[in-house]
């Protein structure tokens, strides 16, 4: 078990009066917490959780030096970036060495010939800006990837932009794309960048459930709510925290509806290439789609390479035009000689997608076995590297939250509760998230832990 | 379906910077346009990269190890004593620090303060959180900062100042009577400062670099910005921090997560060993930037250029076009280009009128197309052949077509 922490936690002071309020928000305000989970936030937990109205947060924090004014406000459209449940998670965790089945990220590294491009491109001097919009061989090379899997033509010039990570694919997107006011169609459980970066565009959200066991798309709800109102719908497939892979029926019928009504589809297909119980099918590559579709990926799933920040937009030039101008202002450039590496990667050959495939699924089989064993309701997961479980068998706690702190306490063993994913928490109580993207042994020494802990209780 | 562009969206049209990149690359002129160099980056730098990548740093994290030398850097450099744990944030680049805080601290219709002339994104980035920008125009030949026209600036609704310093097309570093004038206000009205000190370890003879964060009763109000781009001649490195009162850094980093995640990770390692360089890096970009301002200068007053203003600091030469020359700056480039083969930023870009003020002050603002922005952070050889050329043509008079 690795944890990628680099500063250790004896250092950390907090605050009483800061710790209290953090727990009064705890169950009411969850709108954003580390979904993939990752240590960056934790150091946001060690200082404030701050609202609008949080003076005296504020005034805590300004130091000695007090004027008689009152103290500077933070924007309103902050409401939704608060800090994240998931730091008093890896805290607890960190505590009390608890293997972490929770943080969406490999703990095993990239394929050395990709590391080892992204080493010549440093030593042939591209460190210097990119152009904007993507260094232009990489651009290609996305477009070569992208046909051979959906079969559509995309021009590297004109209908992909570059970006530092899927999330910042996902951000431009939706600042570029979303006015005030505008409607969007959300699936709950979600990302939750994309409640959180709605939320700053100023859009109306409307949430549509997805429901275990299968998690299918509620097509009378999505009827009731779509209409020609609705700006942009967002889907997720393979969808994160579920593995749900959106059915071509589905798809389907959520294009008729958008060409219908003359909506934008917001598509984050980062884990595409983890899709094992059926074939991933892109949404702009259905009749009528492509016009209105933005598609987006990144390099770090497939790649476990999450820290090299590369992803990308596809979309027509009329889209791709609102996405490259947020992109400018929010990050410029996308880090060069990392494009240069992500090219050759993504030109691999099929047997490395194949071998990444069938690594995967060996390890989803030890975890889903062993969660079976152990007793948890296990939802199948056709995609990703997550699996969603019902922890209610247990009857050891209240909700996902409690039941998660149960987890690493008693057990050992960290997973991410569902509710913060969810714009109403109470649909996610019963759930909790595991990940198997780690090697072999942690995944057997988790399972061991659980089966001792949790067998026959 | 253009129709579907946010509003936001269609305000922006293309960079004028970037088309005439274009150009430039079309003819394959020398490029004296855009701000990055085309010299390598420090060696020592490259390796910590490559040994971070072949260490496994490669999946989402974040250095903390980058916040303590930030902090012992600041406290060297400006007096300001700065928690590591809790007022940093490591964002993908300067650019994105900035935008973040903007999101931070900008409301609907808040006013923030810009100089004039200065870097196009920041405007965007304040429309993008639909805030209103308005302009304090610095004065040429020596762009200074006019007391009577910052104040006049401000009303209720101003939230924020923005100071880029060393400046941003004009090499300007500004003085500590001009910050004291931009802290009094921003005490007196309870405003946030926003600063891009990206050329910080930039400066020229006696100048010195000043943090607005260090005047009395401005840190609790100061959002620093700055990265390793310029410092460290690698901005496609993309590792960028923003310093500020725990409330606010907490606040950007919040956006930080949503908008990028996490800093590309193998270059959050190697900043460790840029933050380390001793003085005598700093020392020798300074002392070799300053050498190469001086040849551009030499060079340009060899084609009639007259430099009433030296710049002070960053790797821009704001050139003022000869009285003679009847051109615009974008003609002038455009001839530059085809005539000499050197590309270099017609001004025009940079400027923005504000209407209020202009009225008030009856000044003539058609010198905002008389300047001319060469870049000089290029290596000797580039801005020698950029001398041959520009010398070769001063026999052929640009002015004529």
């Amino acid at each position: 078990m690795q944890i990628q922490c680099t500063w250790t936690c004896s250092e950390l002071r907090l605050r009483p009066s800061t710790f209290l309020r953090f727990s009064k928000h705890l169950r009411k305000n969850i709108g954003c917490v580390g979904k993939r989970g990752r240590p960056n936030s934790f150091i946001a937990a060690m200082s404030s959780v701050t609202t609008t109205t949080d003076n005296e947060v504020a005034s805590n924090q300004n130091g000695p030096t007090h004027d008689a004014n009152p103290p500077l406000q933070i924007a309103k459209r902050l409401e939704k970036f608060k800090t994240t449940i998931f730091t008093q998670m890896s805290n607890l965790a960190i505590k009390h060495g608890a293997i972490n089945l929770g943080q969406g990220f490999p703990n095993f590294d990239g394929p050395e010939f990709v590391k080892e491009a992204a080493i010549q491109a440093i030593k042939n001097g591209k460190n210097q800006y990119a152009r904007g919009y993507g260094v232009p061989d990489f651009n290609s090379a996305i477009a070569e990837r992208f046909k051979k899997d959906t079969g559509l033509v995309a021009d590297p010039e004109k209908e992909i932009t570059v970006t530092s990570g899927c999330t910042e694919a996902i951000a431009a997107t939706i600042l570029g794309l979303i006015n005030p006011g505008d409607e969007v169609i959300l699936f709950a459980p979600f990302y939750d960048s994309y409640e959180a970066t709605l939320s700053m565009a100023g859009a109306k959200i409307t949430g549509i459930t997805l429901r275990p066991p299968d998690f299918s798309v509620p097509i009378e709800e999505l009827k009731s709510k779509i209409s020609k109102n609705t700006r942009a719908i967002m889907i997720n497939t393979p969808h994160n925290p579920t593995g749900k892979m959106f059915t071509r029926e589905e798809l389907s019928t959520i294009a008729s509806l958008c060409i219908e009504n003359d909506v934008l589809v917001f598509s984050d297909e980062v884990y595409d290439k983890l899709a094992f119980e059926q074939d991933h099918i892109s949404m702009a590559s259905l009749p009528g789609m492509w016009e209105r579709t933005v598609t987006m990926n990144s390099l770090g799933k497939t790649f476990s390479l999450t820290g090299w920040k590369i992803g990308w937009a596809i979309a027509p030039p009329h889209l791709t035009w609102g996405v490259r101008q947020a992109h400018a202002f929010l990050t410029f450039a996308t880090s060069t000689p990392m494009q240069w590496a992500a090219a050759t990667a993504l030109r691999a050959p099929d047997s490395y997608y194949e071998e990444l495939k069938r690594d995967y699924m060996a390890k989803k089989a030890i975890l889903v076995e062993g969660l079976k064993a152990v007793g948890f309701k296990v939802f199948p997961s056709s995609g990703t590297y997550f699996v969603v479980v019902d922890h209610t068998p247990f009857g050891r706690a209240n909700n996902d939250i409690e039941f998660c702190e149960y987890l690493i306490k008693e057990v050992g063993v960290v997973a991410i509760p569902t509710s913060v994913f969810y714009l109403n928490p109470e649909e996610g109580k019963n759930l909790v998230r595991f990940t198997f993207c780690k090697d072999e042994g942690t995944l057997r020494a988790a399972v061991e832990r659980m089966k001792q802990k949790l067998l026959g209780k | 379906m253009e129709g579907k562009l946010s509003s936001v969206a269609k305000h922006f049209k293309p960079s004028p910077i970037q088309e005439l990149s274009h150009l430039a690359q079309k003819s394959n002129a020398i490029n004296l346009a855009e701000g990055f160099p085309d010299f390598p980056a420090p060696l020592l730098l490259k390796s910590s990269a490559i040994s971070a990548i072949n260490s496994d740093f490669n999946q989402y994290r974040h250095v903390q190890g980058i916040c303590d030398l930030l902090a012992k850097k600041v406290k060297i450099m400006h007096g300001l004593n700065v928690n590591p744990l809790t007022d940093i944030a490591i964002c993908c680049g300067q650019s994105e620090a900035f935008a973040a805080a903007v999101f931070a601290t900008i409301d609907k219709d808040d006013e923030v303060i810009l100089f004039d002339p200065s870097y196009e994104t920041y405007e965007a980035c304040v429309t993008i959180a639909r805030g209103v920008p308005v302009y304090v125009a610095l004065d040429p030949p020596h762009w200074t900062l006019d007391p009577e026209k910052l104040r006049k600036s401000f009303t209720e609704k101003t939230k924020a100042v923005v100071l880029n310093s060393p400046q941003n097309p004009t090499g300007k570093v500004f003085s500590e009577d001009e910050l004291e004038l931009i802290a009094e206000e921003c005490r007196t009205r309870n405003c946030f400062a926003i600063t891009d000190e990206v050329y910080e370890h930039i400066t020229f003879d006696n100048n010195k670099h000043i943090s607005l964060a260090s005047l009395p009763g401005m840190q609790e109000r100061t959002i620093i910005t700055s990265s390793l781009s310029k410092s460290f001649s690698v901005t496609g490195w993309r590792v960028g921090w923003a310093i500020a009162p725990p409330f606010i850094a907490s606040a950007i980093r919040n956006i930080h997560v949503k908008i990028t995640d996490s800093a590309p990770a193998p270059f959050q390692e190697a900043a460790l060993t840029a933050l380390r360089s001793p003085p005598e890096y700093f020392e020798s970009l300074r002392r070799g930037y300053e050498s190469k301002r001086d040849y551009v200068i030499k060079m340009l007053e060899g084609v009639g250029f007259k430099f009433q203003f030296k710049p002070q600091g960053a790797f821009f030469l704001f050139a003022e076009l000869p009285e003679d020359c009847p051109l615009s700056d974008v003609e002038y480039v455009k001839k530059l280009i085809q005539k000499a083969g050197v590309v270099a930023v017609p001004g025009c870009g940079f400027f923005h009128t504000n209407l209020a003020l202009k009225k008030s002050f009856q000044v003539d603002y058609s010198y905002q197309n008389r300047y001319i922005r060469f870049a000089f952070c290029k290596s000797n050889a580039t801005l020698a052949s950029a001398a041959q050329k520009l010398g070769s043509m001063r026999s052929l008079s640009l002015f004529t077509s």
